[in-house]
């Protein structure tokens, strides 16, 4: 049984016709947010006091955007190119786990390119594939989730760049796609993997590496957050009268093309965790407009302390940043990021081919393989799908 | 002129095959089109073709390139050196050789995935266009398909200047006068060979 398109069209048709009014309700809603920014950009220090009361008296989980040193709605111009910058990306993927598969393995794939500006040199890439079988299956004593390999990419991406930052012998700029920050993971209850990341991050910092992650099409709300809790008493905190508000729908209107936002502390409850760890680790971010002139785009910058504290290693990674998105034209994006991810990609092709090889391996040396009666019948011609 | 490798083989049938490369090499050492190029068929048999087509594939990433204000020069050399975007040559088999003996007929087999591909140097030249008399031509107008005078115009440029190098003047009107011959009952494609023929400026 396929799609019942009736079904969806009736539910399609029923968010049409709810979309002008949310719109409407979200317009108000910027501009009073854009209200707020205005009234509350120079509160910086009674801001930072009235987010801690809140944590330490009312939510202890508040997500939300703490101020440093610049005005809530300043606005950076694009500083002058330096002359000579390393610049490094790493991205990953994966083949997961596949039970029903003839081979039970899984395999991470890293790409890395390293740019250099103010050298003829074309870029450097690499691609480091590790296949995982055996006892190695058993992470934790189980089976390991989507969810677990993605988390060991995550974590091997930022190793490559700290292998990277270590063999070269000038400061660069280490560049991962989105958030900094460990994705999907409850950092408690990956102790392992948050000592491995932390180590990482301890390596890239002696290597003097500014490390960034570049959030593309951000949805977050801290800034907005912020400007509610400003808004409102200590006690009626947790109330979200702006809700639906992301923080782009704020700065798209303020970041003229190439324009930085002011730089925030990041108040969440994982935050902490790395600020505990080295104050030096305690994660910022910052928007920054990519677009052009009438095209704004804006995306987030991760970062962590020891580069917010240091405004060459802030100008350097703003300036490359800005470049590096110009160089795919009208869709702004890094282009290091990019070609990481292309080196990366593993392709269904390439899947198969791998599970060739580790079949044929198999039987080679007389081990049975077998996919699962379920596999078979998935794999029937004529059940071409979406997803499986 | 030394020989120079171009490419390996990527997919072949008897009537000729398709080579690839590098962008980064393709600059080094450019092919041309009409340029006779050989291919091993294994034991002492070598197999010759016509590049009758060179193209180069674009992609998401390169179109998207194009549209910055300035393609900048690290993506430039990125995508050359390092990004698997062949430049594939399209070759038309026009003959082969056996036990030192060149042959203008089509050869016995296709040459296989992944041989290598080498650009003829001006004595093999020499010795695959003065064999027999020229037979070679029909492979090129018997295809429809093919611009035939622009790629017999570039060839013959191309053989006319190994021959006058070793004291041979004529080979370029030995050659014109054979085409002339072969499409006598043609004249439509005569009309268009010779016309091609007349743009290479050479003096017959």
């Amino acid at each position: 049984m396929s799609l019942d398109f009736q079904q969806v069209r009736e539910q399609v048709s029923r968010l049409g016709e709810q979309a002008p009014g949310r719109e409407r309700r979200l317009k108000a809603l910027r501009q009073q947010a854009r209200d707020l920014l205005q009234i509350h950009a120079g509160e910086l220090e009674s801001l930072r006091q009235k987010v801690q009361a809140v944590v330490r008296s009312h939510d202890p989980s508040l997500r939300c955007a703490i101020p440093t040193l610049e005005r809530l709605n300043a606005c950076s111009p694009l500083p002058v190119m330096p002359r000579r910058a390393t610049l490094f990306a790493a991205d990953g993927s994966q083949i997961y786990l596949d039970r029903h598969a003839a081979a039970e393995y899984f395999l991470i794939n890293i790409g890395a390119i390293r740019m250099e500006y103010g050298d003829e040199q074309p870029p450097a890439v690499t691609v480091q594939s590790d296949l995982y079988y055996g006892d190695d299956l058993h992470i934790s004593g189980a089976y390991p989730s989507e969810e677990k390999i993605s988390l060991l990419r995550d974590l091997r991406e930022r190793q490559r760049l700290a292998d990277l930052a270590e063999q070269n012998t000038r400061p660069a700029i280490a560049l991962t796609d989105g958030s900094l920050e460990l994705w999907g993971a409850s950092l408690e209850q990956e102790p392992d993997s948050l000592e491995v990341f932390l180590e990482s991050l301890a390596r890239l910092e002696v290597a003097g590496a500014s490390v960034a992650g570049y959030v593309d099409k951000p949805g977050e709300d801290y800034v907005v957050r912020l400007l509610e809790i400003a808004a409102l008493p200590v006690e009626n905190a947790k109330e979200r009268p702006l809700r639906g508000v992301r923080d782009i729908d704020l700065f798209r209107e303020i970041l003229g093309p190439g324009e930085r936002s002011a730089v925030f502390e990041v108040q969440t409850r994982s935050a902490g965790i790395y600020r505990r760890r080295s104050a030096s680790f305690a994660p910022h971010f910052f928007y920054l407009n990519v677009g052009r002139q009438g095209h704004p785009w804006l995306a987030r910058v991760d970062i962590l302390a020891w580069v917010a504290s240091d405004r060459h290693r802030l100008d350097d990674l703003h300036t490359v940043l800005v470049h590096q998105c110009r160089m795919l034209g009208t869709r702004p994006y890094p282009y290091v990021l990019h070609r990481a991810h292309e080196i990366a990609r593993v392709t269904a092709d390439e899947k198969g081919q791998v599970e060739l090889m580790i079949t044929n391996e198999l039987r080679r040396h007389g081990v049975p393989v077998e996919e699962s009666h379920k596999q078979y019948h998935k794999n029937l011609p004529g059940k071409g799908r979406y997803s499986q | 002129m030394r020989s120079i490798q171009i490419g390996r083989l990527l997919r072949a049938n008897t009537g000729g095959f398709v080579a690839g490369c590098r962008v980064a090499n393709f600059e080094a050492d450019a092919p041309s089109l009409g340029a006779l190029v050989r291919a091993p068929l294994g034991g002492d048999m070598q197999l010759y073709g016509l590049i009758y087509d060179i193209h180069i594939d674009d992609d998401g990433l390169v179109r998207q390139l194009v549209t910055a204000e300035g393609v900048d020069e690290a993506a430039i050399a990125d995508n050359r050196q390092n990004r698997t975007v062949p430049v594939e040559m399209s070759v038309l088999a026009v003959g082969y050789q056996q036990d030192g003996q060149i042959y203008h007929l089509l050869p016995p087999r296709p040459a296989l995935s992944l041989d290598v591909v080498t650009l003829c140097d001006d004595d093999e030249l020499r010795r695959f266009t003065s064999s027999g008399r020229f037979g070679y031509f029909r492979h090129v107008l018997r295809n429809r398909e093919l611009p035939a005078g622009e790629i017999l115009a570039a060839h013959i440029r191309q053989a006319q200047h190994a021959h006058a190098a070793r004291g041979n003047p004529t080979w370029a009107a030995a050659a014109s006068q054979e085409l002339i011959t072969l499409l006598r009952d043609d004249y439509s494609t005569l009309m268009s060979v010779l016309s091609a023929l007349s743009d290479t400026m050479m003096d017959f």
